[in-house]
């Protein structure tokens, strides 16, 4: 019954902690799908708050080997729209102006095609063909949207590839008072590159990426003020591989530049979570600890129980050191055994946590959401929990055990040996 | 050798603050010359049980010294007489005191798991030690399973397991028939002889005294004047 304790509290204590880390692990799994995990976002430079960052400033990162690009991008929002034919997509997000050679180097994953190389050449987002629509199809989405708003479908849009099409590009000023478009300019730019799809279902990509080229005149004929709003420039650095980012980044703060990466994001959460986990390890520990109060009694039992067994040993020659060995090892088998059942018993458990967590919200989501689409990891165990577990068990089990072992020491022979005196 | 120098022991009984101090020996020398078996009788409360208590170790004497082979242990540590007595003693005590939980084997064998002697070792010698005592088809009994001769041979197995120099032995035919005595005191006799094993025994019975080179009488925790040496 003792090891069934000692089994009961290790699982707890696992099962409670490994829901620490199957969140952690989900956050960390969610952020670093949502962005690029080399891309480091350079917003700002201490002492320079009214100017921007130029690439030409980040000289001295460029040759760097854990370096793969810097990109300067200018990021439009003026209202703009694509037409090919009697198609029309005017969802685009943002058309974004950039060095196309560095944005493969670093950057963009394309699903077919190439990286412009030329200035009228671009490269567009995964649903970019997808949102083309006919005025018609506008029509009734829009009537559908009007009328029931849930059951209202988008339309399939341009259904060819739209790979090699050559689209019109139409970039319209607006009135930053009244926020009326005013004067226009088409430009017509071939697709050659389409990029990959975005990880998450929901996701609409309609992105338009444009050559440097393209810049002067762009920018000139939007003739914004820097910070009106419809022009955006960031910089980026990307490093060659995920592990270099964390270095990257402390060394741009060290050159006093404010910066934004995932390494950052990632420092926040695993503070927060290493102080979740500890919480939720606190909380395990109570329940070993009321099972060590079992390991305790058994353990002061067995030393009564035995008293005589320990007499005759110590007649014979057995030293205080081994008995109290002896017992001591009685309750570390009591701890080990009961946490590697418990480990096994965790292991069962978190499986179907993770199973059957998601189709219980699923169900109660009324299938908005389906489980397949609720990919969070709920319980993870890591080999360091197990340990962890392991250590807080087997050792909670060999204090327990120390009481008693000191007073089997204490037996008096003879009187265990019950000889008259 | 044992020498037993101006022993007195004395014990407090009663209730804490208005204790009796009972002296139960007083002045006790004697020695105990190797390859001897030596008889300490006496009637019930003479003090001889106090007496091997004292030379095993398990009490120390309120005044007095015991010295053993050259070492005097007196004032030995409580670790220090679990040495002593793994290395230079084996006991046979009247109610056996085997360890119900194990078998033959593991009784016999447990001196030899105290000394840290090697498992593959510890199986020859204590296969050799049933043969010897003439158990080897009841290795795998446990004590509950044996006669009350079988058990004493278990327990004077356990006692010579280590090959100790002095065995020390408290009524060890108490608990035993006339006829399965005799068979234990020849069988005492047999080791004196053969391996010179130095024997400590206590008891009130004049049969087993008999089988002794040296007696030693004692009353009220007083050594009668004059041992016996008697060629046995």
């Amino acid at each position: 019954m003792t090891i069934l304790a000692t089994t009961v509290a290790c699982a707890f204590l696992i099962v409670l902690a490994s829901v620490g880390f199957g969140l952690q692990k989900s956050m960390t799994e969610q952020l670093m799908k949502e962005q690029i995990v080399t891309e480091i976002n350079v917003v700002g430079k201490e002492g320079q708050s009214d100017q921007k960052v130029q690439k030409k400033d980040l000289k001295e990162f460029e040759n760097r080997k854990d370096v793969s690009a810097i990109i300067e991008r200018t990021n439009v929002f003026a209202p703009a729209e694509a037409k090919l034919g009697n198609r029309t997509n005017n969802q685009m997000s943002n058309i974004t102006i950039t060095d196309m050679a560095a944005e493969q180097k670093a950057n963009i994953k394309l699903d077919r095609g190439r990286v412009a190389k030329t200035p009228n050449e671009i490269v567009v987002g995964y649903h970019f063909g997808k949102n083309l629509w006919t005025k018609k199809e506008a029509a009734d989405y829009e009537k559908q949207m009007e009328n029931n708003a849930k059951e209202a479908k988008e339309p399939k849009g341009y259904e060819e590839d739209i790979l090699g099409k050559t689209i019109e590009l139409k970039i319209s000023k607006m009135d930053e008072k009244t926020g009326e478009e005013g004067e226009a300019k088409t430009y017509d730019l071939k697709v050659v590159g389409v990029t990959k799809k975005p990880s998450y279902e929901w996701a609409s990509d309609s992105t338009v990426y444009v050559s440097n080229g393209m810049q002067k005149d762009i920018t000139g004929f939007l003739k914004s003020e820097k910070d009106s709003g419809m022009i955006e420039k960031t910089l980026s650095v990307y490093a060659d591989n995920f592990e270099h980012v964390g270095q990257l980044t402390t060394d741009l703060e060290d050159e006093g530049y404010y910066v934004d990466s995932i390494t950052k994001k990632l420092d926040s959460i695993n503070l927060f979570f290493m102080a979740f986990k500890i919480g939720l390890i606190f909380v395990g520990v109570i329940a070993v600890l009321i099972s060590a109060i079992g390991i305790f009694n058994t353990m002061t039992m067995a030393v009564t129980e035995r008293t005589q067994e320990i007499g005759i040993m110590k007649a014979i020659g057995a030293s205080p050191n081994v008995i109290r060995k002896m017992f001591l090892l009685e309750s570390a088998y009591i701890g080990i055994l009961g946490s590697v059942l418990g480990i096994i018993i965790s292991y069962g458990v978190s499986f179907l946590v993770n199973k059957i967590i998601p189709v219980i919200l699923s169900s109660v989501s009324e299938g908005e959401a389906s489980a397949a689409e609720l990919s969070i990891t709920f319980s993870h165990i890591p080999v360091s929990l197990v340990l962890i577990a392991t250590l807080i068990s087997a050792g909670v089990a060999i204090l327990s055990g120390l009481n008693p072992a000191i007073k089997a020491t204490r037996t008096n022979v003879l009187t265990a040996l019950r000889r008259e005196l | 050798m044992i020498s037993v120098k101006h022993i007195h022991h004395s014990f407090k009984v009663g209730k804490k603050g208005r204790e009796n101090e009972i002296k139960v020996l007083k002045d006790v020398s004697l020695t105990v010359e190797k390859g001897e078996i030596a008889c300490i009788v006496g009637r019930s409360g003479s003090g001889k049980s106090t007496l091997l208590n004292l030379i095993s170790g398990y009490i120390a004497p309120t005044k007095g010294k015991i010295m053993i082979d050259g070492t005097d242990v007196t004032k030995y540590s409580e670790k220090e007489w679990a040495a002593f007595r793994l290395e230079h003693f084996g006991f046979i005590f009247q109610s056996f005191q085997l360890i119900p939980s194990l078998t033959t084997f593991e009784n016999i064998e447990l001196p030899l798991t105290l000394k840290g002697v090697h498992p593959s070792e510890r199986k020859q010698r204590v296969n050799e030690m049933l043969h010897r005592v003439g158990l080897e088809n009841h290795a795998g009994h446990y004590p509950n399973e044996l006669s009350g001769g079988q058990q004493q041979r278990v327990s004077i197995a356990r006692a010579l397991i280590l090959n100790p120099s002095i065995i020390l032995a408290d009524e060890p035919t108490g608990s035993l028939d006339s006829e399965t005595e005799q068979e234990i005191l020849e069988f005492i006799r047999q080791l004196n002889r053969e391996r010179g094993i130095t024997f400590v025994i206590i008891t009130h019975d004049d049969e087993v005294a008999s089988i002794a080179n040296t007696k030693f009488h004692l009353s009220d925790g007083v050594l009668e004047k004059g041992e016996e040496t008697v060629e046995v």
